[in-house]
């Protein structure tokens, strides 16, 4: 059974038109999915509508089997999918420390053993801990960003743009996260810039253009599909 | 020399004594987004509470803060279901809008019920204390001691508590707070509880610093809303150091000029905070 079974997913903003136009996508356990593509293609817009913030209009988003298309953000959180935006994606006026552990809200009593092993394994954090995250720098915030997705021991994890506004070496250091992140089983949908070296770690891929899917593969062979690269990846 | 120093002192008892109503003002617009100008009705509202409870079954100063708190609350999250919350959809605008419009139905109800006149708490009434050339009332000690005791309560509830801690997520970024399976609406709830009770605990220091009527909220509203502004909108301890500010230059304005024109002190703090730093003291946004 799938992680995620998107069917031709339609959600706009407000009442303005389309910007999903009936966009279709599955993950798999243990995968790691990337999708590429355009700046405005839909990307962001369908990693919202995956964990609830935008109600889409018409298609079906099924979670391990069950279909969450009417749950509201929350319930989506509950059930076990944790969406790291591209931006704002932490509490600027809360600590590290506050950060984690509201990101723990649904399960108090976990919540500070989760923290103390997200510390281990991102020191930085632990450094920081009393630091408000606005004063954090874009890889710190990344980091954790991404620490606050894992405090709900998620299912599936969406990711927008982690490397976004990070050096080549903090981008790297993400990249190595998320793979370890998978490693342990975790299955990842990331939306990413840094189209070759997403689709490298990559099981699979999604080139999204104009509010759906154009074209799937795996990854390494996206990566170096002559049509792909003349497009998207600049070569 | 000793007339400044008066001055400045009855500023600090104005201070602390607006200060919380400001915090009830301020958190509200930090999780709901928009001024609730019906925070004047929740102080009028509390001050009654704490009144009947006083009169009625002679409970002391600490029991009626409680009686109102729990009173104004209820009155805040009653307007805010019963009323406010259809209304949110159509913007910030429209809801502060209709707060002017809760506040005045919520005066005229205890205006209806308790009548036109000053109404004072019976306590003992006890004889000013002296410090050289300075005094004050034994009772105006006790409201500040128990204004900062509201306060810190306030803000150890927002550091270290589950909810308190929501609070502020919700506030800083409500789409972040979704995505970690916090409920936006019960949070809006428990601040317009917080906040209402807040006005309404304001009101019983108010009435016993002085007494209470159906306008006592409404004459202190623009102090009120002139501290959070000054402070920052929806910053906590702004309310607190803009409270202190309009309550000193409120009190300093009454050495130069007549006592009626007290309330246009307000106004120009509004008016010069929005011109040189509409963000206020401790503020983080523009808007
Ligand atoms: N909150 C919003 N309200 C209205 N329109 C929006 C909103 N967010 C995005 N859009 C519009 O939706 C379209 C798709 O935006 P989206 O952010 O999903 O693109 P994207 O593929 O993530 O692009 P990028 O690579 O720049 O992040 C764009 O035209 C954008 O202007
Ligand atoms: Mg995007």
């Amino acid at each position: 059974m799938s992680v995620l079974a998107v069917e031709a997913l339609v959600a706009g903003y407000g009442a303005a038109e389309e910007i999903l136009k009936g966009a279709s996508l599955h993950v798999e356990p243990g995968e790691i999915v990337s999708i590429i593509g355009p700046n405005g293609a839909g990307k962001s817009t369908f990693l919202k509508a995956v964990a609830g913030l935008l109600q889409p209009r018409a298609g079906t988003i099924r979670f391990a089997g069950t279909d969450v298309t009417r749950r509201d953000p929350q319930g989506r959180a509950r059930a076990g999918i944790s969406f790291v935006p591209q931006e704002r994606n932490v509490f600027g006026s809360l600590t590290v420390a506050e950060n984690l552990e509201i990101s723990g809200y649904l399960d108090p009593a976990g919540a500070q053993g989760r923290a103390a092993r997200l510390y281990e394994r991102y020191p930085v954090l632990a450094e920081k801990r009393h630091a408000l995250a606005r004063t954090l720098s874009g890889g710190q915030r990344q980091i954790l960003a991404m620490a606050m997705g894992l405090m709900t021991e998620p299912k599936l994890m969406l990711l927008d743009e982690p490397t976004a506004g990070l050096s080549p070496k903090a981008a790297d250091d993400l990249f190595d996260a998320v793979v370890n992140l998978n490693r342990g089983g975790l299955p990842i949908l990331m939306v990413e810039q840094h189209a070759v070296e997403a689709l490298a770690v990559s099981t699979r891929g999604y080139v999204f253009v104009a509010g759906r899917e154009s074209a799937e593969g795996a990854g390494p062979a996206l990566a170096s599909d002559p049509e792909i690269r003349r497009l998207f990846l600049g070569g | 020399m000793s007339v400044l120093l008066q001055a400045i002192l009855n500023g600090v008892m104005t201070g602390t004594l607006i200060a919380v109503p400001a915090i009830g003002f301020t958190a509200i617009f930090a999780v709901l987004r928009y001024p609730s100008f019906a925070i004047a009705a929740y102080v009028t509202v509390g001050g009654f509470a704490g009144w009947f409870a006083n009169s009625l079954w002679g409970a002391g100063v600490l029991p009626a803060l409680a009686i109102a708190f729990l009173v104004a609350g209820a009155a805040g999250v009653a307007t805010e279901e019963g009323a406010l919350r259809r209304l949110r959809p159509a913007g910030a605008l429209t809801v502060a809008i209709a707060t002017i419009a809760a506040n005045l139905i919520l005066e005229n109800v205890t205006r209806f019920l308790f009548g036109n006149d000053l109404r004072g708490y019976d306590l003992p009434l006890r004889p000013d204390l002296r410090f050289a050339d300075l005094r004050i009332g034994p009772q105006q000690i006790e409201n500040v001691l128990l204004a900062i005791l509201v306060m810190a309560a306030v803000f150890a509830f927002l550091r270290f508590t589950r909810y308190g801690k929501a609070m502020r997520a919700v506030a800083d970024n409500i789409d972040l707070a979704r995505l970690k399976g916090i409920d936006p609406q019960r949070v809006a709830v428990t601040t317009l509880f917080l906040g209402a009770g807040l006005a309404g605990v304001g009101g019983v220091l108010l009435a016993v610093d002085t007494s209470i009527d159906p306008l006592a909220g409404a004459r202190i509203l623009l102090t009120v809303f002139a501290a959070a502004v000054l402070g920052g909108l929806g910053s906590i301890p702004g309310a607190v150091v803009g409270a202190f500010a309009v309550g000193i230059a409120e009190e300093l304005s009454l050495l130069a000029v007549p006592a009626t024109y007290r309330s246009a002190i307000g106004f120009a703090a509004i008016l010069l905070m929005l011109t040189f730093r509409p963000r206020g003291i401790l503020g983080e946004r523009a808007s």
